[in-house]
């Protein structure tokens, strides 16, 4: 009966696992095939020579991807810092108000993410909002903060903001606060209830939040593009190149799968280490 | 009304299955009555399609726009011939790349050559990079525009930015006061130019290194770099810049035609190839090599030369640029002075004598290697 109740588990899985495999697997096998033929050839069948592989390395564009990762990284952790107490609040004291603060956060999301940043930098630019009234105002101007790193951080913060803090309000609203009362009684005090209760308790939301934002920033591109003028070049951006400009579609999917497998290997180790039925599934 | 789970599955499987007959059957269709254009921005604007609807009723007329040219090609490349039947790049790459690989296929001579006769001086030769090595005529030039840089005229003047060319950006003055707009292709013929190369020649080794030499100082004094030719423009009118690498009437004209004439686009008077240091665009449309041709093609590119179709062509949203037909007095009448202002009809011919043709860069793939290395710093 056992056997029978597996054998009909998988049969009623095949359909969807061949529709993934045709729609997930298929493109990304492509793009595999193609990052190992020589350069500049636009079909899969030739000799493969791994040559794309080379170049990456002889052409420096390690160096856009540590960029990418690099940026990703701190864009991160300054989401989870100022996320935090929002989410806290969102999941803890807000009450009514949190749906508020959601329908804010999401609303956002409705409006394109080039012309939100296009916003931005009609609002920084030398002559923008801001300095052309203060300079209106004063008769003093300043330089504007657009067109290197700073800002290509602040633009990942500011586009990634909601894809941190709502995992984040989801694993905060996981700690019971039992747990954390019954802390406070046996005299921990604020600091040790935040590292030993609450931070454990939520770690499924941090994880989820902390991937889901580091795994999007990585890819960016428009924030380089729109406001850091492209003062540094990142990853997304050079194979948008190699496949473009560049007609070199090998050093294009060999740039790629680095990519992949670098935020493929993250993700594994990630979502292996939560179990994501506990924050999907139950809800205190 | 009730619906179990097995209607429910048994009504869904019956849709998927009508689903999956649908473009099945459209297949039989008759490709007479379709047209797809993929080009660049403005023959897909409702001013063009709109009356080529009107004249062909029942016909489904579709245009998409490209970002870029390589862009475009790639669809093709991917398999996409069997759905275009229009192209629109720019010229070099019909010749040296479409044409060779049987993307695209021959016009018919005698249906197209009489519209070369009433074009501007440049195109009623006829233009010669409309033409095959072996003869054919391979698409229908329209729009062009020189294509160097652009200058905002409060901050430097037409005189001395034309007489002073590329050497201008070279200037350690200038250093964080211009502007570079990343289409890559172009780019690197101007680095070229800028460092006193012959684009269109093999590059040695010293022409490399020289090439090298540009491409670092370009990159290295450049306050921003981007693809999007409005934030470009934005800049340099609100003087984050005031100047941008590389540029023409194809980019300063949406600037001008809202009123800011300082925004002017600069062909040098003089350069390291036969004297000439400017650069002209030239698009070619032409008929995609689509295993089940449409009839419609060839009568899109006949309509396109009318003169007020002309004039939606050359002022279609997004860019304004003049167009090869201006040679005719009816297509002339279309344009008033504002529009001429625009595209800098005042010295247009004057610019197109001082710029090379696009062609294929003959050491791309070195340079572009090169020119990347450069941008990434």
């Amino acid at each position: 009966m056992e056997r029978l109740d597996r054998r009909l588990g998988f049969f009623s899985a095949l359909p969807l696992a061949m529709l993934l495999a045709v729609a997930f697997l298929a493109p990304l096998l492509v793009i595999a095939v193609f990052s190992v033929m020589p350069q500049r050839v636009f079909s899969l069948f030739n000799a493969p020579d791994f040559s794309a592989y080379r170049v990456f390395f002889q052409q420096g564009y390690y160096g856009p991807l540590a960029w990418s990762l690099g940026m990703a990284l701190v864009s991160t952790i300054v989401l989870f810092l100022i996320s935090w107490p929002l989410a806290y609040g969102m999941a803890k004291v807000f009450g009514r108000f949190t749906l508020v603060l959601t329908v804010a956060v999401v609303m956002s999301l409705f409006v394109s993410e080039n012309i939100r940043l296009f916003g931005w930098v009609l609002t920084l630019m030398k002559g923008g909002l801001v300095e052309g009234h203060f300079r209106a105002l004063t008769g003093v101007g300043f330089e504007s903060p657009l067109y290197n790193v700073p800002i290509i951080v602040f633009g990942l913060v500011y586009v990634y903001f909601p894809f941190m803090l709502f995992p984040l309000a989801q694993g905060i609203a996981m700690v019971p606060d039992d747990a954390r009362q019954a802390a406070a009684d046996l005299g921990a005090s604020r600091w040790r209830v935040l590292w030993e209760i609450e931070l454990p308790l939520a770690a499924p939301g941090i994880v989820v939040g902390c991937l889901l934002s580091f795994v999007l920033a990585t890819g960016a591109l428009a924030e380089s593009k729109l406001l850091g003028g492209q003062s540094v070049i990142v990853i997304a951006d050079e194979i948008e190149t190699a496949f473009t400009y560049g007609q070199n579609w090998p050093l294009g999917s060999a740039l790629s799968m680095v990519l992949i497998l670098i935020i493929g290997a993250l993700a594994i180790v990630a979502v292996t280490r939560i179990d994501l039925d506990t924050i999907m599934g139950r809800r205190r | 009304m009730k619906l179990t789970r097995r209607q429910f599955s048994a009504g869904m499987a019956g849709a998927a299955g009508l689903a999956a007959l649908g473009p099945a059957g459209k297949a039989f269709a008759a490709r007479d009555d379709q047209l797809n254009i993929l080009c660049w921005e403005g023959y897909n604007s409702d001013d063009v399609l709109g009356p080529f609807r009107e004249a062909n009723p029942g016909a489904s007329v579709r245009a998409e726009s490209g970002t870029s040219d390589p862009d475009m090609i790639n669809k093709l490349r991917a398999g996409e011939v069997n759905v275009w039947d229009l192209i629109n790049v720019n010229q070099p790459w019909a010749r040296d790349q479409l044409y060779p690989e049987n993307l695209i296929k021959p016009l018919s001579k005698e249906r197209f050559m009489p519209y070369f006769d009433t074009m501007l001086p440049t195109f009623a030769e006829p233009y010669p990079l409309a033409f095959a090595d072996d003869g054919n005529l391979i698409g229908m030039p329209q729009r062009y525009g020189p294509f160097s840089f652009v200058v905002n005229t409060d901050k430097i003047s037409r005189e001395m930015a034309e007489d002073e060319g590329w050497n201008l950006f070279l200037d350690a003055g200038m250093n964080d006061r211009y502007g570079v707009l990343t289409y890559d292709n172009w780019n690197i013929m101007h680095l070229c130019l800028t460092a006193g190369l012959d684009p269109f020649r093999e590059m040695d080794d010293a022409g490399k290194a020289q090439f090298r030499e540009a491409a670092d100082k370009i990159f290295g004094g450049a306050k921003l770099l981007t693809d999007d030719l409005v934030a470009m423009n934005t800049a340099l009118i609100n003087g984050e810049i005031d100047a941008y690498f590389t540029g023409g009437t194809y980019t300063a004209s949406p600037a001008r035609y809202d009123g800011a004439m300082n925004v002017r686009a600069i062909t040098p008077k003089s350069g390291p190839v036969d004297g000439k240091g400017g650069v002209v665009w030239i698009e070619l449309t032409s008929a995609v090599n689509n295993p089940d041709p449409s009839k419609l093609a060839e009568d899109f590119l006949e309509f396109v030369q009318k003169p007020e179709i002309c004039k939606a062509v050359a002022f279609a949203e997004g860019t304004y640029n003049p167009v090869s037909q201006m040679g005719s007095d009816a297509v002339m009448s279309q344009f008033d002075e504002e529009e001429l202002d625009a595209i800098q009809w005042d010295s247009l011919e004057e610019e197109m004598a001082r710029s090379l043709d696009y062609q294929v860069v003959a050491s791309y793939a070195d340079l572009n290697e090169i020119y990347n290395a450069a941008k990434r710093g």
